[in-house]
């Protein structure tokens, strides 16, 4: 659920097919993000997930999985369990 | 060699054109529109979320399902506001109608100059009522400062484009186009650069800017149910400027590298002055010695006598006393000769712009240089005795027109006038 949705996000910031965007890719080599973009995505993370990410936390993002494992960390040791919100973009 | 001309500076001429405005997008659009007397102005439907009614001034010069994604091949445009996305578009037309291609030229000969009025109000306004409303300042977007920094649009046609020349932002609010138009002229002359992207845009119909302006009494009031009456420079019945939004691009570049590069040239950029009233921050000086003593250091540059000049693409926003003023001013400059001059307000058709007002002049005038038609300026049903000359039409008029004007006044007590000539060896 977590990584089809940080996937879809991806996607469409991105402009391509989801079902190219696998867990292994690196962020910027792979997938072409550089810092800026990285930055807006983890904008984009935070609010449909309702997180804070700290600047010290941000070095650990790195391949798409990463993303996904630090969210579903993130969102166990705060105890949520509900559903994340849809985006509003 | 040119004779009569200082040998030791460069000449400087046009190439291209694009433009972004409210009667079109693209110069042939825009022209074909402007010949009819068309006109651009509207209902502000909303300020989503909220409704207009409670503005005092509810009608705009606005761009209609303008669609960055197909006007554009990059996504450069994400990037940046709905103004830099203006500057985009009619660079990317100016640069093809030039023939102008980066690849072939040396990337820091080619500078990029824009005037911007407002800048990126549109997410800069989002952004600070969610902070305000919200106080959440975690949540303020990324990309904010990037956007709202006035030298956006510069900073990105230089992305989209390669060009890594001088990249300047001239901020002279309503005149800031008419000085980025100057000061790449003065860039070329000075050989910093052989090519400057001149571009002015601004996209500021944004609640805060809006009403801003109409606290200021600077816009219409009395033509909110009459859209397209409003914008009616030199008439009697004008009663305040229509914001409009827009973009205008010029490619200039010396006239050498024009010639080794065989390109087409539209008309020469030969004289440019820039002075301040040092008097007021929003109103003109009212005896128009300022506006004079611009005009004829812009003559004086350009090295013509003022019975040379044929053509004035007027400042001319509708205001009751800018309009006069102007019209006191090119009295004293072209004296009786005045009567013979063909003078137009392009802003009757697309409102005032702001810092795309002067390189949509320059659009215009170029064109009107090559054509021989002059637009209209609409709404001169009756005329101003301040402001009438027999020059002055509500229907297109044709002439022959070899040196022309273009005014441009700034808040700030700021004053521009560039000089274009029919292009000649």
């Amino acid at each position: 659920m977590i990584a089809d949705q940080i996937v879809t996000a991806l996607a469409d910031y991105l402009k391509r097919d989801k079902k190219s965007i696998q867990l292994n890719h690196t962020l910027r080599e792979d997938l072409g993000l550089d810092s800026m973009s990285t930055i807006e995505l983890v904008y984009q993370i935070e609010d449909v997930f309702d997180l804070e990410v700290p600047n010290e936390d941000l070095v650990k993002l790195t391949t798409v999985g990463s993303v996904v494992d630090y969210v579903e960390n993130r969102l166990r040791l705060s105890g949520k369990t509900k559903a994340p919100k849809q985006s509003e973009s | 060699m040119e004779s009569g001309l200082n040998v030791m500076t460069q000449r400087v001429v046009i190439t291209g054109l694009g433009v972004v405005s409210p009667i079109g997008i693209g110069v042939c659009e825009f022209w074909k529109a402007a010949l009819e007397g068309r006109c651009g102005i509207s209902a502000i439907r909303s300020f989503d979320p909220f409704p207009v009614d409670d503005y005092r001034s509810r009608i705009a010069g606005q761009i209609e399902n303008f669609s960055p994604d197909e006007l554009l091949d990059s996504p450069h445009w994400q990037r940046v506001d709905r103004y830099a996305q203006f500057g985009l578009v009619s660079v990317k037309e100016a640069m093809a109608d030039a023939g102008l291609l980066l690849e072939r030229e040396d990337p820091h000969r080619v500078g990029v100059i824009v005037g911007v009025g407002m800048g990126g109000m549109v997410m800069g306004e989002r952004e600070i009522t969610q902070l305000y409303e919200q106080q959440r300042p975690q949540r303020v977007h990324p990309n904010f400062i990037p956007v709202i920094t006035l030298n956006s649009a510069s900073g990105i046609i230089a992305l989209a484009t390669g060009a890594k020349g001088p990249n300047l932002t001239i901020s002279t609010a309503c005149s800031s186009s008419a000085h980025a138009i100057g000061q790449a002229l003065e860039c070329i002359r000075n050989a910093r650069a052989d090519v400057v992207i001149t571009v002015g845009a601004d996209a500021s119909i944004t609640p805060l800017v809006f009403a801003g302006f109409c606290s200021l009494r600077a816009l219409s009031t009395k033509y909110n149910d009459t859209p397209t009456k409003a914008s009616r420079p030199f008439d009697r019945g004008r009663d305040g400027f229509v914001m409009g939004e827009g973009a205008g691009a010029l490619i200039l570049e010396s006239l050498d590298h024009a010639r080794s590069r065989q390109a087409r040239i539209y008309a020469e950029v030969a004289g440019y002055a820039a002075t301040s009233e040092a008097y007021h921050m929003v109103i003109p000086k009212e005896d128009g010695d300022e506006v004079a003593t611009t005009m004829t250091f812009a003559l004086r540059d350009a090295g013509v006598a003022p019975d040379e000049v044929g053509y004035i693409n007027a400042h001319a926003t509708s205001t009751s006393v800018g309009d006069a003023v102007e019209i006191k001013a090119l009295k004293k400059v072209f004296e009786h000769r005045v009567e013979k001059l063909a003078v137009n307000a392009t802003k009757s058709m697309i409102g005032h712009t702001l810092g795309a007002a002067g390189a949509i002049a320059a659009v215009a005038t170029t064109m009107e240089i090559q054509t021989g038609k002059i637009h209209p300026t609409l709404n001169y049903d009756d005329p101003d005795p301040a402001c009438a000359l027999p020059g002055i039409s509500a229907s297109m008029q044709e002439r022959k027109i070899d040196v022309a004007l273009i005014n441009a006044f700034g808040f700030g007590s700021n004053n521009a006038a560039v000089v274009l000539k029919r292009f000649a060896e």
